[in-house]
């Protein structure tokens, strides 16, 4: 691990400061569960880490009528455990729930687990130079790609967002307060995630002297789930990902949202099977043709048509736990 | 002197005598060793599968922080073959100072063609070969080398005649890594004058780690000790000090100061250790009542870039070794790879897979319960055998195997519970599979053990043995307060030091049969003495005294004085004696059989099995508790092999992808079944050994219970959800 100058400011304001406006000599540190594991592989190699140890003002969960503030230093375990917001958003919670093992929920914070960097093996891997470092090409594209992206259409990086959070807080309408060198400025999480393509890109909109201060959920009477296929039960990534919200009504579903998680380089939102639901009673033969419309644009790569399958399962089931059907699926 | 007839410890459930060190961390392994003064040593690798050295620039390495020195292991002109192949190796203060060492180092290589799969390795001609002559076989620099070819006679003309059925089918597991949880290493540190050298080493074979050194550097062995109180998994990996053992004691001598060397986790998983994977086409024939007359297999599989089988050739088809016709041909794939390591029964898993897996094939083609397949085509007891060995595993395995199914058959409820392939309602099919396995398991000798009993009642056990976490210091202890009328908490023992003898390496099963023998011997040899010294003071005769629970019982006038008091009778005089391991007393050659239950989620192809049982035997059982957890682990690593491990290998960098626990994946409890184990104690057979047996048929019987729930063949492991989804959608 290269060595680097340690900064522990107390405000955000702060923080930005000591950021630069360019990526990869300062980074900003949180639980550390991603940022050091990269140091140790020499992948990423800071001269100078911020940690946000000491900002206070990221801290804590609040539940108001209208909305929900998390700062972004919440850890996953306090969002996974709190009774609140579980009774309100269980597609937030249980998707934070199942975030790696306890280690990583206990360590791991909110606004960490939305700037995280990609889990791809070549980009992980110090001796290949792959295109998000100074690399000409994408080892995934044609190389081992069983857990990359179905929806990469237009990119030349065929990673998948790793954040578990962030579909199901897209679902929900989520915003980040960002704080930037001169303000605060407000972002849906729908326009905060990007593709990245090379070097001096990250997963995310974010400029290199910002910082996520917390996430703003509007309250309002939204059925919401999320349903992760996993090979492992225990410590791993979902295979695919689904995360939906809609409104009840007479007319049957409004208002839907369907977002994927693990399927493309960024949270993918499905406004086709958004179309598909509207208006519909939620059944297994609807839920299954979202499912399906869901999944009619996917463009697999070489070894992942399987994950395919896997979004029209992952979104049918997500929107029957939603509406409290039956898991069929279980014994 | 034979077992006791018997015995008031021995067979029973005895916890691990250092469970409460390793649960609160005051067992110290080799990585948990912290010398003063000590440094850190990191070995800079080829990161191309093939390449040759054109030069090595070690000039930077003086400007970087905390360097020491660095020693350096292939010249230019070295022709690395996979990608991990050792360069050099540095030392420094820290450790994360001795990895920016290894970055300040600037090798320029000349990259050459690689094969990291077996396709791709398999269809290059002679000529195009990427890996070399093997370094220890003959020269035949070719990738894809016959491994085998054998047939019955007149198998062409005579195997199918008569058969009714036949199946052809494809089965298949890949490469897989040891995983030890410590990782290989050592720390090393030379005396002042650098005449005696000490290593802290994660080794199965402690005195063959220290002879090694002692040969690499030229001194004699007395004056290399090697240690290893406690040792994280080895699985057939750790026999010596490896090339990193000699970087790290070379760096020692250099900079005069004790230097750790351990493999990170990348490291662990891409030198340290591989089991090879095979592939096969079988076919299997038989006729209407399900008598095998047929036994075809072509596989081939990857040692890596080394030589070696993949298959045990000469065990297929495996256990049911008396089908009348065989055929069988196997083909060693070799690719810019590690070479493989033993790992826990070599061969033996991938024999299984590519047998046990082809039997409920046959059997859904018969249309009968494969269970009664099974049983209907074991081996028969071997006549020969039991006129001059009864009590051994060829003189007895029919008989063994027969009762071993009638237990496990009550004990999954197989009559109830086993359907017809791919029948079941629902989204998520429940299954039912089974698997056979045989092992050797023999003990052999030296193993010296001395056993020193002083006045305060203390009793020492000392050998050079190593405890790989199976439970070998606790069995040490049982066997000798059995003949003590002691508790095992009463013993000490010392093992794991190379000082005190020889011993044999822990493979093959044969530490628990190679030992125990050794320490009945000592323990019968000290208590002779020590009632022989204790009975003039006792105003005894030696032939009347004889040990009871606690105590020593005068026969003559029925005195009975406790162990303590008889013990202070000794004074200043301890008794000592010796033994070793002698025949008669362990065995080998054992047979097990396996159930699992799978829940297939037919929708998303995850397969999670939920429940499993393991009937094994392994002669007279010395530790029930210790044999029941190797059992269990056994299965746990087979249920591993069958569901998520796999070293995937990328094609055009040569690289592996998943050299972590993170993308090659090891199940967590939530992932495990409920495991049921059913030892069989056979007293009469002597000590067998344990510890691979129980793994072997856990993937074939996981791969089976699939079969069963969806009626559809998932041909390679791991079964994942991606190759489910793909053998159902054939299946449509």
């Amino acid at each position: 691990m290269k060595n680097f100058t340690y900064f522990r400011p107390t405000t955000p304001e702060q923080a930005v400061a000591l950021l630069e406006n360019r990526w990869g000599n300062t980074e900003l540190l949180a639980g550390g569960t991603d940022l050091h594991d990269l140091q140790k592989e020499y992948v990423a190699q800071p001269a100078r880490v911020v940690s946000l140890s000491g900002v206070n003002a990221l801290a804590g969960i609040t539940v108001d009528v209208k909305s929900v503030r998390i700062g972004a230093n919440a850890k996953l375990a306090d969002i996974a455990n709190n009774a609140q917001l579980k009774r309100l958003f269980p597609s937030l919670t249980d998707a934070a729930d199942q975030i790696g093992g306890p280690q990583i929920r206990n360590m791991g914070t909110l606004g960490g687990n939305l700037c995280q960097r990609n889990r791809c093996w070549y980009f992980r891997d110090e001796h290949t130079n792959c295109l998000l470092k100074t690399g000409q090409r994408c080892f995934a594209l044609d190389g081992e790609n069983k857990y990359h992206a179905i929806f990469s259409q237009g990119h030349r990086c065929v990673i998948v967002n790793p954040s578990t959070l962030a579909p199901a807080l897209v679902a929900l309408g989520a915003s980040a307060v960002v704080q930037g060198p001169n303000a605060r400025r407000t972002v849906e999480l729908a326009r905060f995630f990007r593709a990245p393509g090379a070097n001096n890109e990250r997963e995310h909109t974010l400029e290199a002297n910002e910082l996520v201060v917390e996430v703003t959920i509007p309250v309002g009477n939204l059925a919401n789930a999320s349903y992760e296929v996993r090979h492992k039960q225990a410590y791993d990534w979902p295979l695919v990902q689904a995360a939906v919200s809609f409104e009840r009504g007479d007319g049957g579903v409004r208002n839907p949202r369907v977002v994927l998680g693990h399927v493309a380089p960024t949270p993918h939102v499905s406004e086709a099977a958004a179309r598909s639901i509207t208006g519909q009673g939620i059944t297994e033969a609807t839920a299954g043709a979202a499912g399906r419309a869901a999944a009619q644009d996917a463009k697999p790569l070489s070894q992942n048509a399987y994950k395919v399958k896997l979004v029209e399962v992952a979104v049918k089931r997500a929107l029957l736990i939603a509406a409290g059907q039956k898991r069929y699926w279980e014994l | 002197m034979p077992w006791p007839t018997t015995r008031r410890v021995i067979g029973t459930k005895v916890s691990r005598l250092d469970g409460p060190e390793k649960a609160t961390g005051r067992a110290k392994y080799s990585y948990d060793i912290n010398r003063p003064g000590m440094l850190h040593a990191r070995i800079l690798r080829c990161p191309h599968a093939h390449a040759r050295i054109k030069s090595i620039d070690t000039a930077a390495l003086e400007k970087v922080a905390g360097f020491r020195a660095f020693h350096i292991v292939r010249n230019a002109g070295f022709e690395c073959r996979f990608a991990g192949d050792e360069v050099l190796g540095v030392c420094a203060d820290t450790e994360e100072h001795a990895e920016d060492c290894l970055r300040a180092v600037r090798v320029d290589y000349d990259v050459l063609p690689h094969a990291v799969k077996e396709a791709d390795a398999r269809r290059l001609g002679a000529g195009q070969g990427t890996v070399g002559s093997p370094p220890n076989g003959p020269q035949n620099p070719a990738n894809a080398q016959p491994g085998g070819d054998f047939a019955t006679a007149n198998f062409d003309e005579q195997a199918y005649q008569g058969t009714s059925h036949q199946i052809e089918g494809t089965y298949g597991v890949p490469v897989i890594s040891h995983q030890c949880l410590e990782s290989h290493g050592l720390v090393a540190e030379w005396n002042q004058d650098q005449s005696e050298l000490t290593v802290w080493a994660s080794t199965q074979a402690v005195p063959n780690t220290a002879n090694q050194l002692a040969q690499n550097f030229k001194i004699p062995a007395a004056r290399v000790r090697c240690i290893t109180h406690y040792m994280g998994g080895g699985f057939g990996s750790k026999f010596g000090p490896d090339i990193q053992g000699t970087v790290c004691a070379e760096l020692a001598r250099k900079t005069r100061a004790p230097v750790k060397l351990m493999l990170d986790r990348a490291e662990e998983v891409t030198v340290g250790g591989q089991r090879p994977s095979a592939y096969g086409t079988v076919k299997v024939a038989g006729n209407r009542q399900g008598d095998i007359r047929a036994f075809e297999v072509d596989c081939y599989g990857s040692p890596g870039v080394g030589g070696g089988a993949t298959v045990n050739f000469n065990l297929l088809p495996y256990v049911y070794v008396t089908v009348p016709f065989v055929k069988r041909r196997h083909q060693i794939v070799r690719m810019n790879v590690q070479t493989a390591r033993a790992m826990r029964a070599p061969g033996h898993p991938q024999n299984c897979i590519l047998t046990d897996q082809a039997l409920d094939d046959l059997a859904a083609a018969l249309n009968m319960n494969p269970m009664e397949l099974r049983l209907r085509n074991l081996p028969p007891n071997d006549p020969n055998a039991l006129k001059t060995a009864p009590n051994t595993y060829m003189a007895r395995r029919n008989s063994i195997y027969r009762s071993q199914i009638e237990i496990i058959r009550k004990m999954c409820d197989w009559d109830r519970a086993w359907h017809p392939p791919g029948r079941g309602d629902g989204v998520v099919k429940t299954g039912l599979g089974m698997g056979l396995h045989t092992w050797g398991g023999g003990g052999r000798g030296p193993n010296p053990t001395r056993i020193t009993i002083s006045a305060d009642g203390s009793v020492l056990v000392q050998s050079s043995s190593q405890d790989l976490g199976t439970g070998q210091r606790t069995v040490t202890a049982i066997v000798a307060a059995e003949i003590f009328g002691l508790e095992p908490t009463d013993i000490t023992v010392q093992i794991g030091e190379s000082q005190h003898g020889p011993s044999t390496p822990s493979g093959g099963s044969t530490t628990c049969p190679g030992t125990a023998p050794a320490v009945l011997n000592a323990a019968e040899a000290a208590r002779t003495a020590f009632l022989a010294a204790i009975a003039p003071r006792l105003n005894a005769q030696a032939g009347d005294l004889v040990i009871e629970r606690g105590s020593i019982l005068n026969r003559a006038n029925n005195e009975r004085t406790p162990w303590r008091q008889a013990c202070a009778r000794l004074g200043q005089n301890p008794v000592q004696a010796n033994g070793d391991w002698a025949a008669g007393l362990s065995d080998q050659g054992v047979g097990g059989v396996q159930v699992a239950e799978v829940k297939v989620d037919t929708e998303t192809g995850v397969v999670r099995c939920t429940r499993f049982w393991a009937v094994q035997d392994c002669g007279l059982l010395i530790n029930k508790l210790c044999c029941e957890s190797q059992v269990a682990g056994g299965v746990i690593m087979g249920v591993n092999y069958a569901l998520f491990e796999e070293c995937i290998y990328d094609r055009a960098t040569g690289r592996q992808v998943n050299p972590d626990m993170e993308f090659y994946k090891l199940g967590g409890i939530q992932d495990m079944p409920q495991i049921y184990v059913h030892m069989m104690d056979m007293p009469e057979r002597g000590v067998i050994g344990i510890g691979e047996p129980p793994t072997i048929s856990t993937a074939a019987a996981v791969g089976n219970a699939v079969f069963n729930a969806i009626g559809v063949r998932v041909e390679h492991a791991p079964f994942t959800p991606e190759r489910v989804l793909a053998a159902l959608a054939r299946r449509k």
